[in-house]
């Protein structure tokens, strides 16, 4: 039998714990129906909460802007839960493959007109499928490499040539260990090399008959590649290019004007406006008669998740997404937030900065990074084979590297 | 009377009692009105964590946690509350079994729950939630299918949708029933939508928010499979599924092509040629991943290899540390050494900084072209270039890194022996190095051996070491997933995110539970043998 004094204690308990349990569920309680909740990184938070809440005020909505770490935004929405979960997220179109295998992401029909409004890459990058390839999100900005020249030490080269030429000869003159600031580190950088990679006839995946990307067909030592691969050991003998060259030494050796050509993007353009260094941003020379050295194109934009189904704001979440976002007003005001081209091509023609335009002129051709998730077993290792082949000496011949990296990669594909 | 008065009352008839400890004295201050606000303030806090999970479980639908939760939270409620003596040595053993649940068992529990699942890339929902996924994605606009500005309304209370074909301008009204042609002479349309009907009541602005729910419930049939769906709030369009779903057989067919996708036991479904459909569940497969780790040649092969870079990289790593540690511990320990504090002070210094700083510095100063090491060295050293100068840098770099900890500890343990026993040693004519061996060192293991061992398994799995410093690189051209430097925990996080299509849960959980078997086991084994270490005394 209790006493009266350990029932009043017990009582007490209880009312201290659940106010305590109240106040915690109310923490978490989950947003009403007519709540767009949106994640975001830290550069696009501003622009992102401006638009989206202009697009709520006329529907009758609020939003909700989630800051979040850009590579989180990809991991987290695998393991969220769904009251906290986002209707709407900002990503690149890299990782749709993921996101549509793991049905965290639905399909979008924008219509035709608005559709007509973008390059066909930049929806194509959005676009997954194994069968039948659907659209995935709205493409709202461009970002690739491109080649910088310091005008003070060369001429914007035409023909790669005149690229090699200039690079070896400020080398010479700055007694600089390289010739070009491209990053690798010991990691390597499949990335910057690209246009390297493509300019020598490589490619990553080819396409089936249906115009999707096949997995079981890897480029990464494709024939005419391997035949061009030699200049590889040449550029390593010349010291032009080096893989002990990472993202900090390659943007000091240009900084420091001991090298005159940095590849690099769009995110490095508030510096070279800060360094007071003359530049020039061009597309880079073709390396091989026929063969364009075309960049890697990286494309951001928003998608829907499934938990707006979840969450009853499924066609809120698509009007935002796929009609409002992909005007050229709403695409203008977001590309230009954190230094990008806009993907709209009516936004894009507003774009008044030269150096931007000019990166943007550098896409021309580009190849979207490929969104299938089988990707994923092709970084490290072709990031890999331009180290190996470019170390100084005892590299091993590019040929042999390349060949070894797509063994390993068709390996890893399975 | 409590105790502290008594110790006055002792004290002031001149007996002298040493001072009761401080648990002693923290004792009694509990247990009167303030013991109990404290711990009714904690159960309080229990209670709340215990009913916000347990209701939280409850809700998601897992009845078996939420009941377990909750029935814990009352137990514990009843434990510290009613007061019979046979309880309070549960009162001393609870807490820490709680924690011993909450942090080590459910964890390692639920790893192992990973590895005998499918867990990856394409296999992230329940088998419910992937059916409704497959049909869903598999919607495509038929060739020629309508698109249409839509305009949501109500006739009678009941959402429809009005509707212009974009391509021919033509007015439509959607409902449940089908698609009915709307008179021109009936509507107003501005700027390609209607904006006004006669005998519908147009929703504009905010009136929008509130029908997401109802709208999309709304399928208009358009003839045969076809149906007309709204694409968010203003257009709609004509929708076709690709595949078709038959429950009673569970299998998926393509309408087109005629092929027949049913479930392959592995959490897919797949034709019988091996075409998968890309959205699949996360399920059971028993020991199939075990299975590919001991025969695939990918995973298994770099095992070997990274196996033994592993363990000689954390047991040199110890080793080195830890002599250098004592060294400098017992050339700092002479008493009439000036400067003492400020020199320990100086040496300690590395470990107050963060790893990951130091090694992204050194990753720098050891860069072969543009590092500073190579600057000053007469010779260029492929300090991180070459498979077994890549090696010799992880093991320097750690070496820097854990010489701070070994001094410590050693400092810590050198201060515990007692002077008079190598005070009699030398007395009886032992030289100093037969001290240093016969009495210090063993003295010495006894209260750092353990933590050598906690040391070993640290660098074992010491992935931050190695990611920061050189990634695992460099790679031969013939290892396909390990670098020449990655340890098996790094080589675990290869396998499972950068092979196949990544995200390998699954595979990842697998090859973490044979590390820790591998780490136990070698615990196991040393703290046996130090006990040895024991009977010395």
């Amino acid at each position: 039998m209790l006493s009266t004094k350990t029932a009043a204690r017990m009582l007490v308990a209880l009312v201290v714990a659940s106010l305590a349990a109240i106040a915690l569920t109310a923490t978490a309680s989950g947003a009403d129906a007519t709540t767009i909740r949106i994640w975001t990184d830290k550069d696009r938070l501003a622009a992102v909460t401006k638009v989206a809440n202009a697009w709520a005020a006329s529907k009758g909505a609020t939003v909700e802007v989630v800051q979040k770490d850009f590579g989180q935004i990809r991991d987290n929405l695998k393991t969220v839960q769904a009251e906290t979960a986002p209707d709407v997220i900002v990503g690149a179109h890299d990782w749709i493959g993921e996101l549509s295998a793991n049905g965290s992401i639905v399909p979008l029909f924008p219509s035709t007109a608005t559709k007509k409004q973008f390059p066909a890459y930049a929806l194509d990058a959005f676009s997954y499928g194994t069968a039948v390839k659907k659209l995935y999100g709205a493409p709202v900005a461009l970002e690739n490499i491109a080649l910088v020249t310091n005008t003070k030490l060369a001429k914007v080269p035409t023909t790669w040539a005149q690229l090699q030429a200039s690079a070896l000869a400020t080398k010479k003159k700055t007694k600089a260990a390289v010739g070009i600031s491209v990053q690798q580190g010991s990691g390597g950088d499949a990335y910057h090399m690209y246009p390297l990679f493509a300019g020598l006839g490589g490619y990553i995946f080819g396409k089936n008959a249906a115009g999707n990307l096949d997995p079981s067909n890897i480029g990464v030592a494709n024939p005419k590649f391997l035949k061009n691969a030699a200049l590889i050991d040449q550029w390593n003998k010349l010291g032009l290019i080096r893989s002990s060259v990472d993202s900090s030494i390659s943007q000091d050796l240009f900084l420091k004007g001991k090298t005159a050509f940095w590849f690099t993007g769009p995110w490095n353009l508030d510096t070279l406006k800060k360094s007071g260094l003359s530049f020039q941003i061009s597309p880079f020379p073709s390396i091989v008669k026929g063969t364009k050295a075309v960049p890697f194109l990286g494309v951001q934009g928003f998608m829907v998740t499934k938990f707006a189904t979840t969450h009853n704001v499924e066609s809120l979440a698509k009007d935002l997404v796929s009609n409002y976002m992909m005007q050229a007003g709403p695409q203008l005001e977001l590309a230009l937030s954190n230094g990008r081209f806009p993907a709209n091509l009516n936004a894009a023609k507003q774009v008044k900065d030269p150096q931007l335009r000019a990166f943007g002129q550098a896409s021309a051709g580009g190849v979207p990074m490929p969104n299938i998730p089988q990707m994923n077993s092709v970084w490290g290792d072709l990031g890999a084979a331009w180290v190996r082949s470019t170390k100084g000496s005892g590299s091993v011949p590019a040929k042999r590297s390349f060949l070894g990296a797509s063994r390993s990669i068709a390996q890893k594909i399975g | 009377m409590t105790s502290g008065q008594a110790t006055a009352a002792r004290t002031a008839a001149g007996v002298t009692v040493p001072k009761p400890s401080l648990l002693a004295r923290a004792l009694p201050a509990f247990s009167g009105t303030v013991g109990l606000v404290v711990k009714l303030v904690l159960l309080a806090i229990s209670n709340a964590i215990g009913l916000w999970g347990g209701v939280g479980f409850l809700t998601n639908g897992n009845t078996i946690a939420g009941v377990c939760v909750l029935a814990a939270t009352v137990a514990i409620d009843v434990l510290y509350l009613v007061p019979r003596q046979g309880l309070v040595p549960a009162k001393f053993l609870i807490p820490g079994t709680v924690f011993l649940i909450g942090f080590q068992v459910i964890p390692i529990v639920y790893n192992a729950s990973v590895a005998f699942s499918n867990w990856s890339t394409g296999h992230n929902l329940t088998k419910q939630e992937a059916i409704q996924t497959i049909q869903e994605t598999s919607l495509a606009q038929p060739a020629n299918g309508a698109f249409y500005t839509m305009t949501p309304a109500r006739e009678d209370g009941t959402l429809v949708l009005l509707l212009v074909d974009q391509a021919s301008g033509k007015t439509f009204v959607g409902t449940e029933d089908g698609l009915e042609p709307l008179p021109a002479a009936d509507v107003t349309v501005e700027n390609g939508a209607i904006t006004e009907a006669q005998g519908f009541d147009v929703l504009t602005g905010s009136e929008l928010a509130g029908i997401d729910q109802e709208l999309a419930g709304l399928v208009v049939p358009a003839g045969g499979d076809s149906f007309v769906r709204a694409e968010g709030l203003s257009t709609a369009l004509e929708l076709k599924p690709t595949l078709r779903y038959d429950p009673k057989a569970d299998t998926f067919t393509n309408i087109e092509t005629g092929a027949v996708f049913s479930d392959n036991g592995k959490g897919s479904y797949a034709t019988a040629g091996g075409e998968e459909i890309d959205q699949g569940w996360r399920t059971n497969i028993g020991l199939a991943n075990f299975k590919e780790v001991f025969t695939n040649p990918l995973i298994r092969d770099p095992f070997l290899s990274t196996f033994t870079w592993t363990f000689t990289y954390a047991l040199l790593s110890v080793l080195l540390t830890f002599f250098a540690g004592l060294f400098i511990a017992i050339a700092l320990n002479h008493p009439g050494l000036r400067f003492q504090r400020v020199q320990r002070s100086i040496l300690i210094l590395p470990y107050a900084i963060p790893a990951f700083l130091s090694l992204l510095v050194w990753r720098g100063l050891l860069n072969d072209d543009f590092g500073v090491v190579n600057n000053i060295l007469p010779v260029d050293v492929p300090w991180l270039f070459d498979p077994w100068w890549a090696r010799v840098s992880c093991l320097l770099v750690n070496f820097w890194l854990g010489i701070p900890y070994m001094f410590l500890i050693c400092t810590g343990a050198l201060q515990s022996i007692p002077g008079e026993m190598t005070e009699a040693a030398r007395v009886d004519g032992a030289s100093g190095l037969q001290v240093f061996r016969k009495i210090t060192l063993p003295l010495l293991l006894v209260a750092v051996a353990p933590l050598l061992i906690a040391s070993f398994a640290f660098n074992f799995n010491n992935f931050n070491a190695i990611y920061f410093l050189t990634e695992g690189g460099p790679y031969s051209e013939e290892q396909s997933v390990a670098g020449s430097t990655d340890l098996l925990v790094s080589y675990t996080y290869k396998v499972a995110f950068q092979t196949g299509r990544g995200g390998d849960y699954g595979l990842a959980a697998t090859l973490s539970i044979l590390i820790f078997l591998i780490v136990a086991a070698i615990s196991a084994i040393s703290f046996t043998r130090t006990k040895a270490l024991e009977n010395i005394v």
